[in-house]
């Protein structure tokens, strides 16, 4: 016991010891870097051979083949090098154990296979906290993140894990050591999870219903008799309900509060203030207070934002069969912006490419295992991604939440090249596709002048076998390697 | 060259001829089923804005599955019921052709208890259809187009969960036919359950006439008040109003590790269980569904003396008791006898010895359990005529589980699954050249893996 407790402490030290050692380079003065004659995969436009990229302050200054490198720059030669925007990656749950330590057992089944995103389908029941926030669950003194960026992850999402809705997900900086360091944004999306049960179903038909009524509440005019009505009690407390429903919903976008138990005190207060102030003058209103009184749910303010647009879902499917029958739970006119993220080809429920036109119908992107299909018991090869992008639904791929996954996303990437998909596409679906995903796509996601220098640099193209990932950039800072 | 003539048909049937026998059904006058699917309604009236979508299936020779055969004829399919059926329609503008000529139109068939092909496990099983599983597929390629899944028995009480399911590959409303239009019980009883039973169908039938009375005693006394339901009657109460069909089975003996070897449900249905069952049947005043009684041959006459239709695994064999060789067993003869006797019959498969009860993919047999028309090879074989034998792959089958209003034949304003076949649909090597379920073609042999290597054998 003893021994593997002081065994456990080592490599604790350790790993607290390399984590120290990846934290990226001194923060960048004012002094420019410039690639040069660097094959720059932009996303955003063409491939430019030979161009300049020049990097200032952590943000992309100029790119472009004529660019003319600034006095004083520092100056990286990148002949013969490519580059392209960092990974981002759209469902992760790196962060949501708590760190193992287990370096000293050798692991089975191979490289990236260790944690399968799971949650699929029949684990458990459904909830529906579409308003928790997922990195209050956070573990995030663990190196995860840095090895993450390490092997090119500039970005990356915090999915809440379930079905129905497991909560609001958040975008992490993989360069942060605490909480707050490493949350850009703790409630970048809401997580949906589709579950083909009944009880899954109704969780998301009972909530989508709750939140339209909510959303027409909040639609409705605020009534300009408000004020007249206000002394009578009953009429007065429905209306009034509408003003602080806005700000509770609001509120939490700034995003400093804890997460279940406070949006609903927050909105609390609010009412009953008014309503207090509007007691003394109307004896008869003790009684009738409590009924408008009845506090948002937060979940359901949540999303009502969503259906209003003023935040953005990440839908998980497991399959065309699931797709199928969340048309039948959720009506196709409840429409939100959202992605849906289908995390395994489920071959023997339909894998999502059999679900084209609904689709399309959503006009959404489609998060996709970066892998091949099968035709259900054959060994014949299917290409989902290519036929939803010949169809014109933008794709992006899942990279894996552990470095030996991300390590290999580039392999599997070239198969799905090799197989038909366009090279940009592939490209675009692990950086500039899950960027919108995860609404980062102002700021990261592409090489364009103004968004922040999260880059990559390989020796050779990254989708060959040769090409190797030879130095990472985050905000406009070399991330060290801790080797 | 004897084998398949014992299976083609004959020419005689031509005719329209109702089946010999059948006069004597009782106990089920057709009836105007309410229909228990309740959901898929409403959407149908939404989309019946859109002008609706016309196929016919033309030229070939039509089983309309209630023992008639029409030659050269055309089905007319709109959206996804039956229109007409007949020679020289007049087909409206737009219509979809499907040609048929020089090949076999059948209804889809319907297999009275299956497993798997998209079905999930447990009610409600509209929430948990697979519609894009493979084994519909499977089951389409034998011609399957609906089935009961779940469960129909239950012990000592009327229960059961279970639910109709159509091969509607790719289509989660169109999956789920009705939900509960079977309910079951299983004999022999012991007295006390038998007691209970007795008491709850009158305490049901006595609420069914005071129901019915109510009306007129509000009229009367505005005060009466409404008859209070029985606790726990609903699903006799169901089976009264012939909103569900009662399924008796066999094998209320406990637990029997050598019932799987046995052949299944047969064990136990020796005649004095089979008139048990028949004595239910008559408590309802309703025929009952009898599954699988294997020594139903002996009382052909008491069984349809009650209405009550039989469920028939043709290829299970039970040998006879020794002592008693001619009274005993099973006989390969049992649906023909039932059918002379005017007792509605419907075939299905042996029980695996690993699992299965029910015609599916899943057990270690494999996929040859999900051919319907080998299975009633084995009834025909017997002696079991030809046009009852179609009718016990669809209209018996579809009568039996409560759907016969939908489903089972080919007849105007009823679902349009179809078969097109490339033989006679009884015959052995007969493949399923295109399948159509709820109107849409969901498997066309050719397209399809499985068995587009094979070409039917010529003789």
């Amino acid at each position: 016991m003893s021994m593997r407790n002081t065994n456990t402490l080592l490599i604790l030290s350790a790993l607290a010891a390399l984590t120290c050692a990846t934290t990226t380079a001194t923060a960048q003065s004012a002094r420019p870097t410039a690639f040069t004659n660097a094959r720059i995969h932009t996303v955003s436009g063409e491939t430019i051979e030979n161009g300049t990229l020049v990097i200032k302050n952590g943000k992309i200054e100029a790119v472009g083949k004529d660019v003319v490198v600034p006095a004083g720059a520092k100056v990286v030669d990148a002949t013969g090098k490519t580059i392209m925007p960092g990974l981002v990656s759209a469902w992760s749950a790196a962060g949501l154990r708590p760190p193992t330590v287990r370096s000293n057992t050798p692991q089975r089944g191979g490289r990236g296979r260790r944690f399968r995103p799971t949650s699929r389908g029949s684990s458990g029941s459904t909830s529906s906290k579409a308003a928790t926030k997922v990195i209050d669950g956070m573990y995030a003194r663990q190196p995860i993140f840095g090895q993450l960026l390490e092997v090119g992850v500039t970005s990356l999402a915090l999915t809440p894990q379930g079905s129905g809705f497991p909560g609001l997900g958040a975008v992490l900086n993989p360069a942060g050591k605490s909480r707050d360091e490493l949350s850009l944004n703790d409630e970048a999306f809401v997580q949906i999870g589709m579950q083909r049960s009944a009880g899954g179903k109704k969780v998301l038909k009972d909530m989508f219903e709750k939140a339209k009524k909510a959303v027409e509440e909040r639609e409705k005019p605020p009534a300009p008799k408000e004020p007249a009505k206000k002394p009578e009690a009953k009429p007065a407390g429905k209306p009034a309900e509408v003003k602080p429903t806005g700000k509770p919903a609001e509120k939490p976008k700034d995003g400093k509060e804890p997460p279940k138990p406070a949006p609903k005190p927050t909105p609390k207060p609010a009412p009953k203030e008014s309503e207090k102030k509007q007691d003394p003058k109307k004896p008869a209103t003790p009684p009738k207070k409590t009924p408008p009184k009845k506090p948002k749910d937060p979940n359901v303010e949540v999303l009502a934002d969503l259906l209003q647009g003023k935040r953005r879902a990440i839908l998980q499917i497991a399959s065309a069969a699931d797709l199928l029958h969340w048309r039948t739970a959720v009506d196709d006119d409840v429409k939100f912006p959202r992605m849906v993220a289908v995390l395994r080809h489920d071959s023997n429920s339909g894998t999502i490419d059999m679900v084209t036109e609904h689709l399309k119908k959503w006009e959404c992107s489609v998060l996709l295992p970066p892998s091949l299909s099968t035709l259900p018991r054959t060994q014949h090869l299917t290409h989902p991604a290519k036929k939803l992008h010949d169809a014109g639904i933008e794709i992006g791929f899942a990279i894996g939440e552990s470095p030996a996954a991300v390590r290999n996303i580039f392999f599997s990437l070239m198969e799905l090249v090799r197989s038909g998909l366009p090279a940009d596409v592939a490209i675009k679906a692990v950086t500039q596709v899950p960027a919108k995903a995860l609404g980062i796509d102002k700021r990261t996601g592409t090489i364009e002048v103004g968004k922040d220098a999260d880059l990559l640099l390989f020796s050779g193209d990254p989708l060959s076998p040769v090409g190797k990932l030879e130095q990472v950039w985050l905000r406009g800072s070399r991330v060290e390697s801790k080797k | 060259m004897r084998t398949p003539t014992l299976f083609v048909l004959s020419l005689a049937l031509l005719t329209a001829l109702d089946l010999p026998g059948q006069g004597r059904r009782r106990g089920r006058p057709t009836r105007a089923t309410p229909t228990p699917t309740a959901a898929p309604e409403p959407k149908q009236e939404e989309k019946k804005k859109e002008p609706k979508k016309y196929t016919a299936i033309v030229g070939g020779d039509v089983y309309l599955g209630t023992g008639q055969r029409l030659t050269g004829a055309t089905v007319l399919i709109a959206d996804d019921k039956i229109d007409k059926v007949g020679h020289n329609l007049e087909l409206p503008e737009g219509t979809t052709i499907i040609d048929a000529k020089g090949k076999t139109v059948s209804p889809g068939f319907v297999i009275v208890k299956g497993a798997g092909m998209g079905a999930g496990f447990s009610a409600p099983f509209k929430d948990t259809v697979n519609p894009f599983a493979f084994d519909i597929k499977q089951g389409l390629a034998a011609g399957i187009t609906s089935f009961l899944a779940g469960s129909t028995s239950s012990r000592g009480r009327i229960g059961g969960s279970n639910a109709v399911i159509k091969l509607a590959y790719g289509d989660v409303e169109g999956m789920v036919l009705s939900e509960n239009s079977v309910v079951g019980i299983s004999v022999p009883l012991d007295r006390s359950a038998r007691e209970k039973l007795e008491t709850s169908i009158k305490a049901a039938k006595d609420y069914l006439v005071a129901t019915e009375a109510y009306p007129a005693a509000k009229a009367k006394d505005p005060k009466a008040k409404a008859p209070k339901k029985p606790s726990g009657s609903d699903q006799i109460i169901s089976v009264l109003q012939d909103k569900a069909r009662l399924w008796i089975s066999f094998g209320g003996g406990g637990f029997n590790p050598f019932r799987g070897m046995m052949g299944g449900g047969g064990s136990n249905s020796d005649v004095a269980s089979i008139r048990e069952a028949c004595e239910i049947a008559e408590l309802f005043g309703k025929g009952a569904v009898i599954e699988k009684p294997m020594n139903a041959w002996l009382i052909p006459d008491e069984i349809a003396a009650t209405g009550s239709s039989v469920i028939i695994s043709p290829r299970t064999r039970q040998a006879p008791d020794p002592k008693d060789p001619e009274r005993t067993g099973s006989n390969i003869a049992t649906a023909a006898i039932l059918a002379k006797a005017g007792v509605p019959v419907a075939v299905t498969c042996p029980d695996g010895r690993f699992g299965g009860g029910g015609v599916g993919t899943n057990g270690i047999l494999g996929q040859d359990l999900n051919t319907p028309n080998v299975d009633v090879a084995y009834a025909i074989r017997g002696g079991l005529d030809d046009r009852k034998a179609l009718r016990a792959i669809t209209l018996d089958a579809a009568n039996i589980m409560g759907v016969g209003d939908r489903v089972g034949s080919i007849e105007a304003g009823k679902d349009a699954d179809i078969l097109i076949l490339d033989g006679d649909p009884l015959h052995y090597s007969t493949f399923v050249i295109t399948a159509v379920v709820n109107g849409k073609v969901v498997y066309e042999k050719a397209k399809e893996a499985l068995y587009r290597h094979i070409a039917r054998p010529k003789y």
